[in-house]
């Protein structure tokens, strides 16, 4: 399990072993509200030091999406 | 003769009686039960300023607490400088008035500044300049906010995390020829303006029937124009990005190892933010305090209210090397080293 698992298991307030790629944030089961997007701000910063903008971040679906969302900015 | 150094000598704080717990708010944004306010913001109740009580009055109780303490009178102020967003007029000034209403001398110079998070340190900067330049001896440094009364009690993304207070901190000149108070490192960048705005009520944008309409956003916050809008998001990204890099330029500045720094009294601006930067500044826990629980983020009255907290509860003593970084709306930043 990455850092990053384990930290969107815990910002999006689920068990760790649920977290994949294919996770989705609009799920019944998570909570992908204003906070949880402050948080993965944070949390993306300090596993990849990379900076992702809120607003592209509202507009994920999965966590594939964001993790789309690191690789360009690690290339940007 | 030696000019004189400023010292930071007293503190004093005034918290309004009211208080919003985190039931109350839960009873209204059901998707945040009062466990999970308390766990991500380390807040469990905020302070709010009653109806018809302003920052002024917020800046007078805690000058009169000041004095109270007997460490400074209002006679040996000779300068006042309040930081607030929420002055009582128009003009005059506020801290005008509060010359009058403290009692102080009619030769004390008086003025308001303008700032959010970082006012306090730029209010020390202020006062060091006036301190050390011999035009002052005796600086009333007040700091005073009612950002409830801007606040929609239907926007969660604000209404959980803010709080009113005000502090009064006295700097004095002292001639043992140490220096106590900086060097400082200053930032601003107003393309950040936007993220953190009360859009309408002043002369941009003017109150009117269409600034006053509500509107509900993506995740259920309400507010209007006239009222506070917070991006956390871009404010967060904001601060990961600059706080970091001010505590490094004032290391440097101040030729001083990140290990001979006793606190880093950071901006109280809630739990999350401020482990955020913790961590990523691979600071000891014990060393940056956060101390949000019981009065949530008071904008320029934080850090002296951190001070007040730590200083009560016999962490802080003299002698402590401190750095002290406010940092927000403007966006505006600012740090320091301070002696205790």
């Amino acid at each position: 399990m990455s850092e990053f698992y384990e930290g969107m298991a815990e910002i999006l307030e689920v068990d760790p072993s649920v977290i994949s790629s294919a996770f989705e944030l609009h799920g019944g089961e998570a909570a992908w509200d204003s906070l949880a997007i402050v948080s993965t701000i944070a949390l993306v910063d300090d596993c990849f030091g990379v900076m992702l903008e809120g607003k592209a971040l509202t507009n994920c679906l999965t966590v594939a999406d964001i993790e789309s969302l690191i690789s360009q900015a690690k290339k940007g | 003769m030696k000019n004189a150094t400023a010292r930071l000598k007293d503190i004093a704080v005034y918290l309004p009686d009211a208080v919003l717990g985190n039931d109350e708010l839960a009873s209204l944004y059901p998707e945040w039960p009062a466990d999970k306010i308390l766990e991500k913001t380390g807040i469990s109740e905020r302070h709010i300023a009653a109806e018809g009580q302003t920052a002024g009055d917020m800046a007078y109780e805690a000058a009169r607490n000041l004095f109270a303490q007997g460490h400074v009178t209002a006679q040996d102020v000779d300068f006042i400088i309040l930081c607030t967003q929420a002055p009582d007029y128009v003009l005059p000034t506020t801290a005008c008035l509060l010359q009058h209403r403290l009692g102080i001398s009619r030769q004390a110079g008086a003025l308001d500044i303008n700032l959010g998070c970082s006012g306090f340190v730029y209010g020390l900067s202020l006062a060091k300049g006036l301190i050390e330049t011999g035009s002052a001896r005796c600086v009333l440094l007040l700091t005073a906010d009612t950002y409830s009364k801007y606040i929609h009690p239907m926007d969660k993304s604000v209404r959980t995390l803010f709080g009113d207070a005000a502090a009064a901190t006295a700097v004095v000149a002292s001639d043992d020829g140490k220096e106590y108070v900086g060097p400082f490192v200053f930032g601003t960048d107003g393309a950040g303006g936007k993220n953190l705005i009360v859009e309408a009520g002043m002369y941009r944008q003017p109150k009117n029937a269409h600034t006053a309409i509500e509107k509900e956003d993506d995740s259920g916050n309400v507010r209007s124009s006239e009222n506070l809008f917070m991006n956390g998001a871009e404010v967060m990204a904001f601060s990961l990005k600059e706080v970091p890099k001010a505590i490094e330029q004032l290391l440097e500045k101040a030729k001083i190892a990140k290990e001979d720094v006793d606190y880093f009294v950071l901006h109280q601006a809630n739990k999350f933010m401020l482990e955020a930067l913790r961590k990523k500044l691979k600071i000891e826990k014990d060393k940056l305090p956060i101390l949000v629980e019981n009065c949530g983020n008071t904008v320029s009255s934080t850090i002296p209210v951190a001070l007040h907290k730590l200083q009560t509860q016999g962490q802080l003593k003299k002698g402590h090397q401190l750095m002290l970084v406010g940092f927000g709306v403007g966006y505006s930043w600012a740090a320091c080293m301070l002696v205790f």
